[in-house]
């Protein structure tokens, strides 16, 4: 059982108006501070290589995608936003997706996809924007997905850094 | 120009002035009370339509035009689209005794700048004002919804039982300055050393309160009161029927704004110049009804609201006894001023 006393009030917080007059000296100093709002589509949020957006596919610098269709993150994608079709190339490495589609408006950025990526071929953007006026043009094919090594250096560099500390501390156990 | 014509044609012009002065002021109003609130949670407020947003209200009206106007099913037809009319008409109407300014002389025309004068103003104020509880209350009832019912109702109690406060604060003013007439009681109040606030505190508080509680502003918005009754009265409604609700309520503040200044702040005389210019005037009025409006947003964004039980023992337990002693000190003290002047004197001079 909680007893709540209550505090008893004297009587110039009972006569109201002190108290009133007091609440207002409060709101009229807080006119004058500066809003803590971001104006959002004029100033963007900070963005760095720990932001996880939207998934994207490396391409190599020899012009070819590092992806193998291999389907790990097919697999491990738990809202099922990825589609893979694999195919064959006559280079050494012979196998690339001929058709590889993630569904953005499925796809919740968990980066499930980019832990399971057996060939550092799929990183997580900083891009987040999301906007479009249908369905079928958010599900994005190769085209839109393809984003030169160099873009994406950072987060790479990111992950390789966060992995090798988990490698450091399972070898010393 | 035969002097009827030249009445009438004057007469035209007031009206409109006057009156679409007071629509874009509340129009105005709606856009400051969202820009105040703003400022005051650190926020921005509307700022995306025209300059700093400046061009916000005018985007609302159009909205409101193009939005479906929805009457619920089992809803008074008629009474449903009676209400909002009932509701904004009554602060519209009340606008036309309030003395705005002095004599105006344009053209080589003298007026005064009010659309009557009204030498019982003070009574048709009170009288028109009565009636917008029925737009209130109609709107409740004819919305077929508990909340709305529940709103109306609360909100007629409230009007009924603040009426009666207002109603004795007002008749205290009307005592000293022994007129009805707005414009004489404004004319009373010449320099800072008359203004009746001086003489009258109690009653300017107390009108004041009431005046919050007449508009059905916070803290006394009962018969909207969100968390509990979704919206009152204007639930069921949308469109430009809502928007009327919304333009009767910011008319009717900007007329008690006018009120409270017109009895208390000297109305349109101005501070240490008791022969301005008219235009002056005119400004010293408005300036005054701004502070109000903006009192009327100030209170509206740091105070919790009542509760209804609180709201009606402070409207007959506090306000009504406080405004009957009001009004009868005054009373006897006009009655017996000679008297209590010699004993004043007499006290006076035999102490010394
Ligand atoms: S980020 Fe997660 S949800 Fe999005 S594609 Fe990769 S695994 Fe699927
Ligand atoms: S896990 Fe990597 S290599 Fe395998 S299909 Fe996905 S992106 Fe391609």
């Amino acid at each position: 059982m909680v007893i709540v006393r209550r505090k008893e009030l004297s009587l110039s917080e009972r006569l109201y108006l002190p108290e009133i007059v007091r609440g207002l000296s409060i709101t009229f100093r807080k006119l004058f501070e500066k809003p803590i709002t971001r104006q959002y589509p004029e100033e963007p949020l900070p963005k760095n290589e720990v932001t996880r957006g939207q998934p994207r596919l490396v391409v190599k610098d020899d012009g070819n995608i590092a992806c193998v269709s291999c389907g790990m993150c097919e697999v491990a994608c738990p809202a099922y936003a990825i589609t893979i079709d694999g195919g064959e190339t006559d280079r050494p490495i012979e196998r690339e997706p001929k058709k590889f589609e993630i569904d953005m408006l499925r796809c919740i950025l968990c980066g499930f996809c980019e832990e399971a990526c057996p060939k550092d071929a799929i990183f997580m953007s900083d891009e987040l924007e999301l906007a479009d006026y249908s369905r079928a043009s958010l599900i994005y094919d190769l085209q839109k997905l393809k984003r030169p090594k160099s873009a994406l250096q950072k987060r790479i560099d990111y992950v390789y850094r966060l992995n090798n500390r988990w490698r450091k501390s399972s070898s010393t156990s | 120009m035969s002097p009827e014509l030249q009445e009438i044609l004057v007469w035209i012009v007031k009206v409109h002035v006057i009156f679409l002065g007071m629509v874009g002021t509340a129009a105005i109003t709606t856009l400051a009370e969202r820009k105040v609130s703003a400022w005051m949670q650190y926020r921005h407020g509307p700022n995306r339509v025209g300059p700093q947003g400046l061009l916000q209200p005018l985007a609302d009206g159009v909205k409101f035009l193009f939005k479906e106007s929805l009457v619920p099913e089992g809803a008074n037809k008629w009474m449903f689209r009676l209400a909002p009319a009932l509701a904004a008409a009554p602060a519209m109407l009340t606008v036309a005794v309030i003395p705005f300014g002095p004599d105006v002389t344009l053209f080589g025309i003298t007026t005064p700048f009010s659309i009557v004068d009204l030498d019982i103003g003070v009574m048709y104020i009170l009288a028109i004002g009565g009636l917008s509880v029925y737009g209130v209350i109609v709107g409740g009832w004819a919305s077929n919804s508990k909340y709305s019912l529940l709103g109306g109702l609360r909100a007629s109690a409230q009007m009924v039982s603040y009426e009666l406060s207002m109603i004795l604060a007002l008749l205290s003013i009307v005592a000293i300055s022994g007129s009805l007439d707005l414009r004489e009681v404004v004319l009373q109040q010449k320099t800072i050393g008359d203004w009746n606030i001086l003489y009258q505190p109690l009653a300017f508080l107390l009108f004041l309160i009431a005046a919050f509680a007449e508009t059905n502003r916070h803290p006394f918005d009962f018969a909207e009161c969100e968390p509990e009754l979704v919206s009152g009265f204007h639930t069921e409604y949308s469109a430009m029927r809502f928007a009327l609700f919304a333009l009767g309520e910011y008319c009717a503040m900007v007329v008690m704004s006018s009120l409270a200044v017109a009895f208390w702040f000297g109305g349109f005389s101005v501070p240490f110049l008791p022969d301005a210019h008219w235009a002056l005037g005119i400004a010293a009025f408005c300036a005054k009804v701004t502070f109000f409006l903006f009192l009327f947003l100030w209170v509206r964004w740091t105070l919790p609201r009542f509760r209804f039980d609180q709201l009606m023992n402070l409207g007959w337990k506090v306000m009504l006894p406080l405004a009957l002693a009001n009004l009868f000190v005054t009373g006897a003290v006009i009655a017996y001023a000679p008297q209590l002047k010699a004993l004043w004197q007499n006290l006076f001079h035999g102490a010394s």
